[in-house]
């Protein structure tokens, strides 16, 4: 492989993207393109983005590791890594204007947008899913509940449901 | 609450910067923050507001709709911000390297064993209890976002707060009814609305003497 394209493809990928898998469409174009990853390959790295820990963002460098190795993993990471620092310029920007009624509205509105589709993508995660069952809810809300306390862990969480999820669907 | 933010900034102000302390903070946070995205966002607001006091929980909440006009990950952006609030770019580095160490090594070692294991019949069953976990931890998130900004709209009356709630279902009915909207122009278009309310808001607002008259309208705070 040659890295300097790939690099390319991961950081134009991720620049020209908003949120974590804003950079799919973008890398499935040009990597299938070059014949360089399969769709079977990109569900896998989304996959394991899921579960992984961190933002679901680094699915990039599981999709990395899968298509070139070590190499491609470190190429994606740095690439999804850059372009985030770009929030300091939004926020200099920002600052200039941030005493406007109409700006603080602008960027309320947005939050709150942010938080009504935050929930879709939430709920279809759920129903989306053929195995979703009353188990599956039943999960949901004990886990939901929970976190509410603030008091448990999320890792406790996860890994609770884990075990309850071996437990509950065990062949 | 009013409370938690001013003794919020008065700890952080007290406390001094220990670089291995906020970078052992960090590798912590990549390493544990397994159930993706929303589960990581839990963790770090849980470490930035409530146990560390890098921000408050409106700075946080601002930060977190700044990063959506930034490029990327928009985890990243936070985890930028925050950085810059803690101690400039040494922090904002020490705070990436942190996160994204064990968080992008363990995200690369996984899918190394993936192809082994993932037919496993107990790996599924595991993924079948954490993925709706995930999903009620991400709502628990989400209800914390969104709960100051509705307490702030609501300060300054019902037609604000209507807004806000509008904009919050608007937004995901828009998301779930059409899949080819861009998510930008949705998210555009509630900080378009919100603008305009406050704006007019601020154009119709009367000078402080009438204001004090007209006070009995609104609800006690």
């Amino acid at each position: 492989m040659n890295p300097l394209p790939i690099s390319w493809i991961f950081l134009k990928a991720s620049l020209f993207s908003s949120g974590g898998t804003g950079n799919l469409p973008s890398l499935h174009a040009d990597l299938l393109a070059l014949h360089q990853a399969t769709d079977r390959q990109f569900a896998e790295a989304l996959t394991i983005g899921q579960i992984a820990p961190g933002p679901n963002g680094l699915w990039s460098v599981s999709l990395g590791y899968l298509t070139f190795g070590w190499p491609g993993a470190i190429i994606a990471l740095i690439a999804v890594t850059l372009p985030p620092l770009l929030v300091l310029v939004v926020e200099r920007l920002y600052r200039r204007v941030e005493s406007h009624p109409a700006v603080e509205g602008f960027v309320r509105g947005l939050s709150l947008a942010i938080v009504g589709v935050f929930v879709i993508v939430m709920a279809r995660l759920l129903v989306s899913s053929e195995s979703t069952d009353l188990r599956a809810l039943l999960i949901a809300l004990i886990a939901a509940a929970l976190a509410a306390t603030r008091r448990i862990p999320i890792v406790v969480l996860i890994l609770l449901a884990g075990l309850a999820g071996t437990l509950l669907y065990r062949p | 609450m009013a409370d938690s933010m001013t003794t919020g900034a008065a700890e952080r102000s007290d406390r001094p910067f220990s670089p291995l302390r906020f970078f052992g903070i960090w590798l912590a946070l990549g390493a544990q923050s397994f159930g993706g995205g929303a589960a990581t966002l839990a963790l770090i607001r849980r470490a930035a507001v409530d146990q560390h006091h890098w921000a408050t929980e409106t700075e946080f909440v601002r930060d977190w709709a700044l990063v959506q006009m930034a490029p990327g990950i928009n985890l990243l952006g936070l985890v930028v911000l925050l950085g810059n609030r803690v101690g400039g770019a040494p922090a904002i580095a020490l705070a990436l390297t942190g996160l994204l160490l064990p968080s992008s090594l363990i995200t690369a070692l996984l899918t190394a064993v993936y192809a082994t294991f993932a037919h496993h019949p107990l790996v599924t069953a595991a993924l079948r209890g954490i993925v709706p976990a995930t999903v009620g931890i991400g709502l628990v998130t989400a209800w914390q976002m969104a709960r100051p900004l509705l307490r702030e709209s609501r300060t300054e009356g019902a037609p604000s707060l209507a807004a806000g709630i509008l904009i919050l279902i608007g937004a995901a009915l828009l998301y779930l009814r059409w899949e080819r909207l861009s998510i930008v122009a949705i998210l555009c278009g509630g900080g378009a609305a919100f603008a305009l309310v406050r704006w007019i808001r601020h154009v119709r607002t009367p000078p402080v003497s009438q204001r004090l008259l007209s006070d009995t309208d609104e609800e006690p705070a």
